[in-house]
């Protein structure tokens, strides 16, 4: 992130957004969660404090916990944090986060969609792969398998498409993750 | 048979916890709660303000390693006790507050005395529990107690509903503990501690860095051992205070914006910095990008959250203090006995370097003034008070002096409102220390400033007979704020004048306390001694000299090699 003084320093003020802007780190945080609007509400109150911003976020529901996807924003530097934060917090369990990754060693494709027919494809597709997340039009699709270049440019080149790699995840039972040990 | 209501429920509740006193102020919706009080055996000290309250709670939770417990009534009652749920958030105290609220029914009609309790109290707790029915009460209880003292502490909230207070239920304690246990990360291997111990064994110019996480964990012993085997200089955090003994050969003292130079001095030059139960908070690191920049770090802390907030180190240990320092112990000593080399003579260079920094420039002040100097009544309370006297201080300068002029001996007797910095803590934080023990001796600390914020609990301290020692540093201004006004504002005074301060021994006596006054420093020694001798409610007003200000300072952005060791000479621009 560049210097706070060089950014509030820039007259521009539509450059010192962009500066700003292009700073930030896109990623997933997905967690599991009590069932309880408090709960939730300390954790949406969490991330506005520490400065993440949400582009999308889902939530999908059972009788007594939920599961939490958001595709986020934030300066790089405090990526870690925010997760160590999360996993600590009081009825919040396994939480993962994903870093965009346009490397092969992506292994995980985040699509938005009201046509789920190009996941039910993706998962066809790959026999290693399966759904991580899913509700509401947006789906975490863990392909099961490092990719080659031509087969993650032909996945990410679908328009929606988004790739990441797990980078850190606090559940037990989960799989290793992909850049480095939890 | 003849069911218990939730009130009673949650009294039995409360005493499967251990919990031995609540503070606390009735009102609409508690009076369920007050009925059962009244027929049951559990301890309920009526405080003038749900702020004390709070604060008492946490000064109670501070010296006995217990929750404390306190208590609001619904709307402004809750509100009252959030400053001191902050506090108690800031410095990871296991407070648990109880808090009404309006019937079920009313919740959300914008009701009398109805607030959102949970709304409001979620930043500043680890949790808040929204009861619904009295058959939830001894699960949440338990709960609540659990979720303050495991991994970090802090407070926890539980809203009660007046509907849950007067139901009848069935209770269902047989599942339970009968105490919570606090349960405590652990993300480290014998290989990381192997790591660390290497990382101190090869150091020439190393710093253990202490917090209050030290004292929580119940470390200290072991701290000790370990600075002791290696050699290692200790400074600690306003937090850590008496977590080493400040009269210990190896003890620096405080660091950061008021720490002493010598301290300050060997962060900077320090090549290992071990930071234990500390969180690399501003005060102590002054400009974060220049703290201990040649030092390799390890961080022991047991929160994973804390591990690269503010300064990113070289190798994170994420547990339990004590368990972490007794496998260092253990794998540093192994080493020795393997024959690793230990740089002695590197080290007792590093300590007489330290030495002469210390005697370059010493924490010191005007020794000859006939004024009363704040730092001399600091040294004079420290030298008569008792050896495990508990001291509470409010926030402002003369925390700062206390701090840095009180000998400490051993942890939990020092309280201090020290990531909050709320102003009116010393005084209802020293009352709840009392109720824990009423047979030591507790001296409330406190500005002239500060104690004008609760002083209104003389009157609970009296009735209830509460022993506690109230020394007002009175210099007639917000000293704290007055200092930077002088050194950072060109002296531009704006309302940090008290003006017309009360007779506070007046105030003390019309409260049914006996205060006394001192204004010449020839007097001091006398006074302190007649004033903490006794085993009633006494306050101490000393003038003293209005001028002073606290040195050393880290100047706010500046790093901690630039801090002002005396006043700067000003030039007037006029």
């Amino acid at each position: 992130m560049p210097p706070e003084q060089d950014i509030f320093s820039d007259g521009d003020a539509l450059v010192q957004v962009k500066l700003l802007h292009e700073a930030n780190m896109q990623w997933i945080i997905a967690l599991e969660a009590d069932n309880n609007p408090i709960v939730l509400g300390r954790l949406l109150n969490a991330l506005r404090r520490k400065g993440v911003g949400i582009n999308t976020l889902t939530l999908g529901t059972r009788t007594t916990e939920l599961s939490l996807m958001a595709l986020v924003e934030s300066p790089e530097e405090i990526v870690e944090h925010v997760f160590n934060f999360l996993r600590r917090m009081e009825g919040i369990r396994d939480v993962t986060y994903y870093r965009r990754e346009s490397s092969g060693m992506a292994c995980f494709i985040f699509i938005e969609t009201d046509d789920n027919s190009a996941v039910v494809k993706i998962l066809g597709n790959f026999p290693l792969s399966k759904l991580v997340f899913a509700s509401q039009g947006k789906y975490l699709v863990e392909i099961g398998e490092k990719r080659g270049a031509a087969s993650h440019k032909a996945l990410t080149a679908e328009p929606g498409f988004l790739s990441f790699a797990r980078v850190r995840t606090s559940s037990l039972t989960a799989g290793m993750p992909d850049l480095t040990e939890a | 048979m003849n069911l218990p209501n939730g009130s009673e429920i949650l009294i039995e509740s409360l005493e499967r916890q251990n919990a031995k006193v609540i503070f606390g102020v009735p009102g609409g919706v508690l009076l369920p709660l007050y009925d059962a009080l009244y027929k049951g055996d559990l301890r309920h000290v009526l405080v003038r303000h749900e702020q004390a309250a709070a604060f008492a709670a946490d000064g109670y939770a501070r010296v006995t390693g217990q929750p404390g417990v306190c208590v609001g009534t619904s709307g402004p009652g809750a509100t009252n006790l959030i400053t001191g749920l902050a506090s108690a958030f800031m410095d990871s105290i296991p407070v648990v507050a109880l808090t009404g609220q309006v019937t079920t029914d009313m919740i959300g009609k914008d009701a009398f005395q109805e607030g959102d309790t949970i709304g409001i109290s979620m930043p500043v707790t680890k949790h808040s529990f929204a009861v619904r029915t009295a058959g939830e009460i001894p699960d949440v209880i338990r709960q609540a107690f659990q979720v303050a003292v495991s991994g970090r502490p802090g407070p926890v909230l539980v809203d009660l509903p007046k509907t849950a207070l007067v139901e009848r239920a069935d209770p269902d304690f047989a599942s339970e503990p009968l105490v919570s246990q606090p349960e405590r990360l652990k993300e480290w291997r014998d290989t990381d501690i192997e790591r660390a111990a290497t990382m101190i064994l090869e150091s020439r110019r190393a710093v253990l860095y202490v917090g209050g996480g030290v004292i929580s964990s119940g470390a200290t012993d072991e701290l000790r051992v370990l600075a002791e085997l290696t050699g290692i200089p200790v400074t600690t955090t306003l937090m850590g205070l008496g977590a080493f003994p400040s009269r210990h050969p190896l003890s620096l003292g405080m660091l950061g914006m008021h720490g002493s130079y010598a301290t300050n001095l060997s962060i900077c030059h320090s090549d290992l910095l071990v930071a234990v139960g500390a969180r690399f908070d501003d005060r102590a690191t002054g400009r974060v990008k220049d703290f201990a920049s040649q030092a390799k770090k390890i961080h022991i802390d047991v929160d994973p959250s804390e591990i690269n907030k503010n300064v990113r180190v070289d190798l994170p240990l994420v547990g339990d203090a004590r368990e972490i320092l007794r496998a260092l112990i253990g794998e540093v000593g192994g080493q020795i006995r393997r024959g690793r080399r230990v740089a002695h003579d590197e080290r007792r260079k590093w300590l007489e370097q330290i030495e002469s920094w210390r005697t370059e420039h010493p924490l010191n002040y005007d020794r000859e003034a006939s004024c009363v100097k704040p730092q001399y009544l600091i040294e004079v309370l420290s030298e008569q008070a008792e050896p495990d006297a508990i001291v509470s201080v409010d926030v402002g300068q003369h925390q700062m002096w206390a701090a840095q002029f009180y000998r400490f001996s051993q942890p939990r007797s020092w309280l201090s409102s020290s990531g909050l910095g709320s102003m009116g803590y010393g005084f209802p934080a020293a009352m709840g220390a009392q109720v824990a023990f009423p047979d030591r001796q507790v001296i409330a600390i406190v500005g002239d400033g500060g104690f004008q914020m609760t002083l209104s609990d003389l009157a609970t301290v009296s009735e209830y007979g509460i022993p506690v020692k109230i020394v007002v540093v009175n210099n007639r201004s917000l000293g704290m704020v007055r200092q930077w006004q002088h050194m950072f504002f060109d002296k531009h005074y704006c309302d940090v004048s008290l003006g017309r301060v009360p007779d506070f021994v007046k105030l003390a006596e019309a409260y049914g306390i006996s205060g006394a006054r001192v204004e010449r420093r020839v007097d001091l020694k006398d006074a302190v001694a007649d004033f903490l001798s006794g085993h009633e409610p006494r306050l101490l007003d000393v003038r003293v000299d209005p001028e002073e200000n606290v040195f050393p300072i880290v100047p706010p952005g500046a790093s901690l090699a630039e801090m002002l060791v005396e006043p700067p000479v000003l030039v007037d621009k006029k």
